[in-house]
């Protein structure tokens, strides 16, 4: 990797291959302390494209920020509609149930299918400036964070006008968003890193992010799933397996028993679950951010 | 710390993969069809440069195309990274590569001011302190408040052009886009950029207007190939360049057929523009010597055959179309090759590029045997003290306070 130094108002490019073995690791960290400073110096480029997307997106449409909100309230009497009246599955205040997981899940979709676009829809800017080209996919999952904390006060209010206590175990609700937003942002680096490359990401995605969407107990209960499956020879415990490999599926159950509990007001969660998907959703923000930083400086030449 | 940027044995590596799978899809493809990842080819942009630019200076970059320009000014503001080499730069870099990059349609000009600015580097603060500025260079008080997708392009460059000026880099680089807006803003800009250089920004420049290059800079890098073959002068490295740049000229005119037409019994198999020294060149100054050379090859015996020029200006206005019969000089006969020659002593014409057509016809302009259209193109340098026009007429003045009569 390019060793990149500032000191003050002076930059030093080094390329690669200048650098000795022994020298090396010195100037990582040296690398690594003068990025995150430029980083901070950036800070105000990432506020200001979070406020252009939330600009744009809510300027374009009459409605407002009632146009955001307006798409999973849809979603969520649709569902209520096919869960309790056409096939009743005997969920407790279904619309709450059903939102505890699809505004999440929205927040988590919206913002990889945004991001996996970011670097390669700026390509114009990214031939022609610089600027620490991660704050494009961080901005995208960021503006999809502030809509959906504007989309949880929604929720808040059909949990009070379903009657239901709003308990202690709420507070935990920003730990949980910000282990989320770790990994949307791990997500998010790898798959528009992988965009600049393979045009098509972003259409196998699309698909994907469908799949996911219903292996993710959104609609369903996650205790529906067979702790005993039994395939050919083999015992499957599905709702084991969902919880270890889908962390969406962790986030959301954690999301539902803080705040919808079994319908009576939230519950205390699964604590070596959400422990565990902490755990994953920093190895994935570790991977994204490794991946990003070994092929960002083909950005310019690829995109 | 006198230095503002310094390139140390910088290479430039880029790797072009021919047929390269962009897509997931085409990888599965070739994948199935057994064929590799496509095939690689090494093409070394920069290879072994080293110069320094002094803090204040204004440098020039020409060369051709591919000659490594544009690639030095990526390396300097970091889009792309050197493959060997050190790079030292000091100071805030600003680019004016490519006007209202990064401009948000729906974002009125004001909110994209802000945009700008922070994609530039600048705090919130620093640009609330320039607005004012940026808003009036650009001459746009009354629609800053309006979507930019409602702007005419002209405005777009204009506010473009004053964000990237007004965030005052220490280094200033400049790709080829002083040809923005309209005349007036044109100069303005020019002036802003001299401003820039009184204020002690250095400017690093890459143009294909060598006038602009004499005018602006007080050295001049050629590149050629990725590598630096002149460091010195602007006056040297233009000369030296126009020159060099003449053969290439002359090889890709023979190349354009299609400008080419006539029966082909006597061809133009070579123009040349001389100087008074008889020496080739494709630019002069206001007031030289100035010689087209045409060599010829008759197939046949031809007659009493009429040879001619025209010069048309860069615009398209035609300046003048002599030709030996109007000058009353009748060349008898020709058979095989020759040499016909057309001089001016005194060139009248003032700063431009200017394109010569040759033609041969015969004496009742019935037959064109040989015609090429504006194939050839030389330039007047600016340096001519009369400035507007086509032509210096070479009148006199003359005064008096008495009255007449």
């Amino acid at each position: 990797m390019t060793l990149i130094e500032r000191k003050g108002s002076q930059t030093i490019i080094v390329a690669d291959a200048e650098l000795s073995v022994t020298q090396k690791p010195f100037h990582i960290v040296r690398a690594t302390l003068s990025y995150l400073a430029e980083l901070w110096c950036y800070r105000e480029l990432l506020f200001t494209l979070v406020v252009r997307d939330l600009k744009v997106r809510y300027r374009n449409s009459v409605l407002g920020v009632l146009w955001s909100l307006g798409n999973p309230l849809l979603m969520m009497a649709v569902f209520t509609l096919v869960f309790t009246v056409m096939t009743p599955s005997n969920i407790e205040k279904f619309p709450i149930f059903v939102l505890c997981g699809l505004l999440p899940w929205n927040f988590f979709s919206a913002s990889v299918i945004g991001s996996i676009r970011s670097i390669v829809d700026n390509a114009p800017l990214i031939r022609k400036v610089y600027f620490p080209r991660e704050v494009l996919p961080l901005s995208v999952v960021l503006s999809n964070m502030v809509n959906f904390l504007i989309a949880l006060s929604v929720l808040f209010a059909f949990i009070l006008a379903f009657q239901m206590p709003i308990t202690p175990w709420a507070l935990l609700l920003p730990v949980v968003i910000l282990v989320q937003v770790l990994f949307t942002c791990g997500i998010a680096l790898i798959l528009a890193t992988v965009n600049v490359f393979y045009r098509d990401t972003q259409v196998i995605m699309e698909v994907a992010m469908l799949a996911w969407f219903f292996l993710t107990p959104i609609f369903y209960p996650i205790d529906i799933l067979p702790r005993n499956y039994h395939l050919g020879e083999i015992t499957i415990d599905v709702w084991r397996w969902m919880y270890m490999l889908n962390p969406m599926a962790s986030l959301i159950a954690t999301y539902r028993v803080i705040l919808y509990g079994n319908g009576f007001g939230g519950a205390p969660p699964a604590l070596d679950f959400f422990s565990r998907t902490t755990l994953t959703a920093l190895g994935v923000l570790v991977l994204g951010i490794l991946v990003f930083f070994r092929y960002k400086r083909l950005f310019g030449e690829e995109v | 710390m006198n230095t503002a940027i310094r390139f140390e044995h910088v290479s430039k590596r880029f790797v072009l993969h021919h047929h390269r799978a962009r897509s997931f899809q085409e990888l599965v493809i070739r994948l199935l069809h057994g064929q590799g990842n496509g095939r690689r080819e090494v093409f070394w942009a920069l290879s072994d440069v080293s110069f320094e630019v002094k803090r204040g200076e204004t440098v020039a970059l020409v060369g051709p195309n591919g000659a490594g320009k544009s690639t030095v000014l990526k390396l300097v503001s970091r889009i792309i990274d050197p493959t060997s080499g050190r790079i030292v730069v000091n100071g805030r870099v600003g680019a004016l590569l490519e006007l209202g990059t990064g401009f948000h349609p729906d974002l009125t000009g004001r909110e994209n001011i802000y945009l700008n600015g922070a994609i530039l580097g600048l705090q919130r603060a620093e640009i609330h302190r320039r607005i004012d500025d940026i808003i009036a260079f650009a001459e746009m008080e009354r629609f800053i408040d309006v979507p930019v997708k409602h702007y005419s392009s002209g405005m777009y460059v204009r506010l473009g052009f004053s964000v990237a000026v007004h965030v005052e880099p220490e280094i200033l680089l400049v790709d080829e886009v002083l040809a923005v807006g309209d005349a007036a803003f044109q100069r303005r800009c020019l002036e802003r950029i001299d401003q820039l250089r009184a204020d002690g920004t250095t400017i690093m420049f890459v143009s294909h207007d060598l006038n602009a290059v004499r005018r602006l800079c007080q050295r001049a890098l050629w590149l050629e190939k990725g590598c630096v073959v002149a460091d010195s002068s602007p006056e040297a490295v233009v000369c030296e360049y126009a020159t060099h740049s003449y053969a290439a000229n002359a090889a890709l005119a023979a190349r354009r057929e299609a400008f080419r037409h006539g029966t082909g019994e006597v061809t133009i198999e070579e123009v040349r523009f001389l100087d008074s020294e008889g020496r080739l060149r494709d630019f002069f100054s206001t007031g030289e010597s100035f010689t087209v050379e045409m060599r010829y090859k008759a197939h046949k015996t031809i007659e009493r055959p009429v040879f001619g020029i025209a010069i048309h200006r860069s615009d398209g206005v035609h300046v003048t179309g002599p030709n030996t019969q109007f000058a009353q000089y009748e060349i008898p006969v020709i058979r095989g090759e020759g040499v016909v020659r057309y001089t001016v002593p005194f060139l009248p014409l003032l700063e431009g590029t200017y394109y010569v057509s040759t033609a041969v016809v015969d004496w009742n302009d019935t037959q064109m045997f040989d015609y090429h259209d504006r194939l050839y193109s030389f330039r007047i340098l600016p340096g001519c003290a009369e400035r507007y026009g086509l032509v210096t007429l070479k009148g006199t003045w003359s005064w008096t306070d008495q009255k007449i009569g």
